[in-house]
């Protein structure tokens, strides 16, 4: 009983014991179940693990050169980054504005028009996504109208192109945009406003020179925050896309379960994982941290 | 100018809402048409309901998101208590360690814990999936703890441990009481984010182990759009929804 003491005694007094007890079980949780598993992938790539799934000593790059030497690999790799780009651009275009409005003019109720801009995301994004292809079915309600109106006489073909995958990204993560926009103009200095119609801008003027560069934090946050999960999107290019549509996510999906070559789709994971981190550290480098809290 | 922007964001709310609408609407659809409503019917629902398959699938996600959440609140409330209090040397690795796993595309994330489940021979089933949801809820649960704990006073405890209350004591009396709004909002969103998880979850189940969303997922991906799927996509809604006004109070207790 009395060793029991002295063992609590002690810990009691030392603040690095304290420490590394409260820290071990989380860190030793993630460090088998969260990052092991990207050294294994990491193994895979380097062809340190052979067909029998045995650790063996023969690192090579030849599964780096074949996915940089493919080029259907780096066409979807640009369509990535490509459907990702159009759908930030877009959820600025639609979100600035948005968030401006509920910011700038509106003066009561500027809180429950920002509930309401959440309340659909608070549906799970499978479900929003499911939602999506509801509306926008061959058979669906907007044809329906649309040929009701003689708007068009054939229904539109929108699913399983790329105007399907990226109409539905731009849906799922606009709250993504609209937020830490929203957030960064409430903080705006309205004084500042004032002081350049004082001086004698106009309206365009005051916002270009004004608003806009002030509200970069805001845009580039967002920029982040709907760029990474776009650029790995794998739910709705697999559900609303064809074949032509296919994004990486959806890429590496196929070589590890449809191939089953999982060499070539380790090492394409890594090259993506990297590519996303070095883009988070620039952003850091650049911004800072503080961007990043959700 | 003014008149424009107000007709461009009233647009941009009808977009949103619109396609949840549609589908919650046409759940009640008599008719199998999706684009033409011609009475109201709950025969869909009477359908998924009457379905063992929907109810053994809320049950698994219910049950998987209860242990997920008590175990990420566990292990988060460790992490944040250290990254809160103490200053010391290695502090900025343990910031990159919690935030990793939520800049990591799921995808990536969940096929490398299937290779290592795979690679280590470890059969997959229920606990292989909330494994798998812990690993990445941790983080989230750090980093809303510690959002909500920047304006702790520290004080209260010092007071306690003057008047003779031993570091425990002081720990269960005064500590967890006050940080119950922490608790509670990181622990909702630890549900929500297990409760919706479809990625992990794909990856990472065995033979014959379905959530909801899991449910949904494969009958969206089969068949597409179906009268059916929209009546149980809007019963999932219900449900989310029942967590997010949950969510909703608990932000607000935890505000004052």
């Amino acid at each position: 009983m009395s060793r029991i003491e002295e063992v609590l005694r002690y810990i009691r007094r030392s603040r690095r014991l304290k420490i590394s007890l409260l820290l071990a079980p989380p860190i030793i949780f993630l460090a088998i179940w969260f990052y092991a598993p990207f050294l294994i992938l990491g193994l895979y790539s380097f062809n340190m693990i052979n067909i029998y799934r045995e650790i063996v000593f023969t690192p090579s790059l030849e599964h780096y050169t074949r996915v940089l030497s493919w080029t259907g690999a780096i066409n979807i790799y640009l369509r990535s980054l490509y459907f990702a780009g159009l759908t930030v651009i877009l959820c600025l275009l639609i979100g600035y504005p948005a968030a401006y409005y509920i910011s700038f003019k509106m003066k009561k109720y500027k809180d429950v028009f920002i509930i309401l801009f959440i309340i659909p995301f608070w549906v799970s994004f499978l479900l929003r996504t499911y939602a999506m292809m509801n509306l926008l079915d061959e058979r669906g309600l907007l044809n329906t109208m649309l040929m009701s109106l003689g708007a068009i006489n054939t229904p539109l073909k929108i699913m399983y192109t790329d105007v399907a995958v990226i109409l539905v990204m731009v849906y799922d993560y606009l709250v993504m945009m609209v937020l830490p926009l929203y957030a960064n103009l409430e903080k705006l200095d309205r004084t500042l406003l004032e002081a350049a119609s004082t001086l004698g801008a106009g309206p365009i003027r005051t916002f270009i020179k004004v608003t806009l560069p002030l509200s970069m934090p805001g845009i580039m946050a967002g920029f982040l925050l709907v760029f990474i999960p776009a650029v790995g999107e794998f739910v709705v290019p697999e559900l609303v896309g064809g074949p032509n549509n296919y994004m990486v996510g959806n890429i590496i999906y196929e070589i590890f379960m449809g191939a089953r070559h999982w060499w070539i789709g380790s090492a394409f994971s890594m090259l993506f994982i990297a590519f996303i981190l070095s883009l988070v550290i620039v952003y850091i480098r650049k911004i800072g941290e503080r961007g990043l809290a959700l | 100018m003014s008149i424009f922007l107000k007709v461009f964001v009233i647009m941009v709310f009808i977009f949103l809402y619109s396609p949840i609408a549609v589908m919650v609407l046409f759940s009640f659809n008599e008719s199998k048409s999706l684009g033409v409503f011609t009475n109201f019917s709950l025969k869909w629902y009477e359908k998924i309901l009457a379905n063992p398959h929907v109810w053994s699938g809320l049950y698994n996600s219910l049950w998987v998101a209860a242990v997920v959440t008590v175990v990420s609140i566990i292990l988060g409330l460790m992490m944040a208590l250290v990254v809160t209090r103490y200053n010391f040397s290695g502090r900025s690795i343990l910031e990159s360690i919690i935030l990793i796993p939520i800049i990591i595309p799921e995808i990536a994330e969940a096929l490398s814990l299937m290779v290592m489940y795979i690679f280590l021979n470890i059969p997959m089933g229920p606990m292989t999936v909330i494994i798998g949801h812990i690993a990445f809820d941790i983080s989230y649960v750090t980093v809303v703890m510690r959002a909500r704990m920047i304006g702790y006073d520290k004080s209260v405890e010092e007071a306690a441990r003057t008047l003779g209350a031993n570091e425990f004591q002081t720990f269960i009396r005064i500590t967890l009481p006050m940080l119950y709004p922490a608790i509670l909002a990181s622990g909702l969103l630890a549900f929500t984010l297990s409760f919706d998880d479809l990625i992990k979850t794909l990856f990472t189940t065995g033979p014959g182990f379905r959530t909801l969303p899991l449910i949904i997922w494969s009958s969206a991906a089969r068949g597409g759009v179906s009268p059916e799927l929209n009546s149980l996509s809007s019963f999932a809604l219900s449900i989310s929804f029942l967590f997010a006004i949950f969510r909703l109070r608990a932000e607000k207790g935890a505000g004052r």
